[in-house]
């Protein structure tokens, strides 16, 4: 944890985040939740020690009276299904071209999807473009801009659970039409 | 297309936790389901690589607008990340403004703009109350031909209250023959008012055309102290 920690201070600004404490508190179960996502528990340990790090650099946005937890939570699942979709993708381009498949083609291990290619950014673009008009202007206020939904809803008309559903709408729709490219492991 | 459904879970839970619309308690639960549940694991991990690839959109263009109250009537102007691209208060409606920018802009997702655009529209209101003499925002002319783009830049040259003739700007441009095409490029202006257009006159004294409407090439050239030129109405 020292070593962690000295690393993780070159970058920090000094507000005390009590990393010890949350580790001694919610270390085991968070380990335990991650391995059972990636039946892993090798790899279960490292996401939740890049936790300890991602939490001491964080400015910390888990502020405003949310709980710890929930966001210690939310961002080690969030990690996970980065390695799942990483290692699905590697599967299925595996699967799909064994055969023609050269070593140094193959994605990094650690991958996941952090980068987007030119060509999968574009595909992103263009669906979002052909959105229904208003799903795409809350969609682009909340998910690429982060307005939250009442200045949506002051600027599009409507209440904010109407500018939370087309957010919601336009989101769903964007994955029905990209999971098949996707999964398909031709794009990233 | 049938795909598999979680009886807890429904997408929207899955797109709020994602987006970090969920209470605490909610997300924990939901976490902690994901460890369990391998179909809504992959369905979010599908909303979390969308959520990420935010990024990657937020770097290519897009095409912003908003409309506001002028004294021409309501006004809508669009812009890239380049600069304006439109300006326009003959539109009927949002409608069909929206329309007309995804039918020139294709790919570009074309959305409504929150405050990118506030200045542009500051300074044109600025401009009709003789606050401003000169925009100070940029102007994308890139969807146009080599040839417009030359007599709108030409016609950017001329100060406020300074007026040349289609001849004036064919000679600027180093195609002295090309009057009337010079009045043609001035018509296709997509930004009136910002590129000054209407400073632009005919060589025996009258105006000339105006896209928007003769009337308020005359307006804009009041604005602009430019009485002199518009002759007594009924002389002749």
């Amino acid at each position: 944890m020292d070593a962690i920690r000295a690393e993780a201070t070159r970058s920090t600004v000094d507000h005390e985040v009590p990393v010890d404490e949350w580790a001694a508190l919610y270390g085991d179960e968070l380990e335990r939740h991650v391995t059972r996502m990636l039946g892993n528990p090798d790899e279960a340990r490292d996401i939740v020690q890049e936790l300890w790090i991602t939490a001491l650099r964080a400015t910390p946005d888990y502020g405003e009276g949310s709980n710890i937890r929930a966001w210690l939570y939310r961002v080690a699942t969030h990690r996970t299904l980065d390695v799942l979709s990483g290692r699905k993708r590697r599967n299925a381009l595996l699967g799909a071209r064994t055969t023609e498949l050269e070593p140094d083609r193959l994605p990094a291990p650690d991958d996941g999807f952090r980068g987007l290619s030119e060509e999968g950014a574009e595909l992103v673009r263009r669906r979002v473009a052909a959105l229904p008009c208003r799903q795409r202007d809350a969609v682009w206020l909340r998910w690429i801009e982060g307005k939250d939904y009442q200045t949506i809803a002051d600027r599009l008309g409507g209440t904010q659970e109407a500018a939370r559903a087309n957010v919601y709408q336009g989101l769903k729709k964007l994955r029905r039409e990209l999971a098949g490219v996707w999964n398909g492991g031709e794009l990233r | 297309m049938n795909e598999v459904r979680c009886a807890s879970y429904a997408d929207d839970d899955l797109v709020a936790w994602v987006l970090g619309d969920m209470a605490g308690g909610d997300e924990c639960a939901l976490a902690e389901h994901l460890s369990e549940c391998p179909t809504c694991r992959d369905r979010t991990a599908e909303y979390r690589r969308l959520e990420q690839s935010a990024t990657a959109c937020r770097k290519g263009d897009v095409i912003r607008w908003r409309r506001f109250e002028s004294p021409f009537g309501e006004m809508r102007i669009a812009a890239s990340r380049r600069g304006l691209v439109e300006l326009s208060w003959q539109t009927p409606s949002d409608g069909a403004f929206v329309e007309r920018l995804e039918a020139r802009y294709g790919a570009s997702p074309v959305v409504c703009d929150c405050d990118d655009l506030v200045p542009a529209q500051r300074q044109l209101l600025e401009y009709f109350e003789r606050r401003r003499r000169a925009f100070d925002v940029p102007v994308d002319l890139g969807g146009l031909t080599e040839f417009q783009r030359s007599v709108l830049q030409a016609a950017r040259g001329l100060g406020f209250g300074e007026v040349a003739t289609y001849a004036d700007i064919a000679r600027r441009i180093g195609r002295p023959n090309a009057s009337r095409a010079v009045g043609n490029a001035l018509g296709s202006n997509p930004v009136a008012i910002v590129v000054p257009c209407h400073r632009v006159v005919r060589s025996d004294g009258t105006l000339g055309g105006y896209t928007g409407g003769l009337e308020y090439k005359e307006a804009l050239l009041g604005i602009e102290g430019r009485s002199d030129l518009l002759g007594p109405p009924g002389l002749f």
